[in-house]
């Protein structure tokens, strides 16, 4: 277990209501969770979304920006606003395992064996379950 | 070289250009003008990193943006032009670049801005640049994504933002 017992937070910024949403069936499936915040940058200017990055991130500490699209708008303002802040993990690519696997892991693991197994969950996550022929 | 699109957007590069307006005109190269970014290496980055492998980008400065198009202009280059403001579109008219026509894509609400289009939130400090390019005969044209909404933006519409401020 780690030692210090505030969970590490994660806030979750992507296009529309997906944000929102997701974490909203991450607490359907495991109940309340503390320390996930939802961001969406729709309607927002670029230097406005990195300034509410910023703000978020103005709580010390290490902590996850997990993001829907690499190369996008919410991936750029969190790079921007993370500049000086090598403890905080940006992570592209935010689905649902990422997100359950985060919340389940991130008590009991420290940071870059918590960043490899979320990335290895998501990925697992992906996979064809069908014939599609 | 053909301009393929000169686009005003804050976001500068994100999905709609590199996926949506890339998709659709398929530019050789991207080049954002940007005085601060191409000032800063770090920034350059982390845009340079958005852009798709098939397409080249540059990331320069306002003067250094009108002399590459100057000296490419026999160049076989389609480039996408970005610029976050109406200023810096307008300045790089005063410099000689000869746009045809400016698209205005993404100028998203923010303090002190006020709503011309839903994809389109003006500035009172963007009022004069709009017009020094319309005076300049440049064709301003409203629309956020390919298929999607087109607007010519004209004088008398310029003209009534500034009766708003």
């Amino acid at each position: 277990m780690k030692p210090n017992a505030a969970p590490t937070r994660a806030l979750v910024i992507t296009h529309g209501g997906i944000a929102r949403e997701m974490i909203n069936v991450v607490e359907m499936i495991l109940g309340p969770v503390e320390g996930l915040e939802a961001m969406t940058n729709s309607g927002k200017s670029a230097a406005d979304i990195t300034a509410a990055v910023e703000s978020w991130l103005a709580e010390p500490g290490a902590a996850f920006i997990l993001i829907d699209d690499y190369g996008g708008s919410c991936a750029t303002a969190a790079r921007l606003a993370a500049r000086d802040r090598p403890e905080v993990g940006i992570i592209a690519g935010v689905n649902l395992a990422m997100l359950l696997g985060f919340v389940t892991w991130r008590d009991s693991t420290e940071f870059p064996e918590l960043v490899r197994k979320i990335i290895q969950k998501s990925r697992e996550a992906i996979t064809q379950i069908g014939a599609g022929t | 070289m053909t301009l393929v699109l000169a686009r005003v957007d804050d976001r500068l590069i994100h999905g709609q250009v590199t996926v949506g307006w890339a998709t659709h005109l398929q530019p050789s190269r991207l080049l954002l003008a940007n005085n601060e970014i191409a000032a800063d290496a770090w920034q350059s980055e982390v845009y340079a990193a958005s852009v798709p492998h098939e397409i080249e980008v540059s990331i320069l400065s306002l003067a250094e943006t009108a002399a590459y198009l100057k000296r490419t202009a026999d160049r076989k280059e389609r480039v996408l032009l970005l610029t976050a403001s109406v200023g810096e579109m307008a300045h790089l008219a005063t410099m000689g670049v000869p746009f045809e026509r400016i698209n205005l894509g993404g100028l998203h609400y923010s303090s002190g801005k006020k709503e011309m289009l839903p994809f389109v939130y003006l500035g009172e400090d963007d009022l004069p640049p709009l017009r020094q390019l319309l005076n300049r005969g440049i064709r301003l044209q409203a629309q956020q994504v390919p298929g999607g909404m087109e607007h010519e933006v004209n004088a008398e519409e310029v003209r009534r933002m500034e009766g708003r401020f």
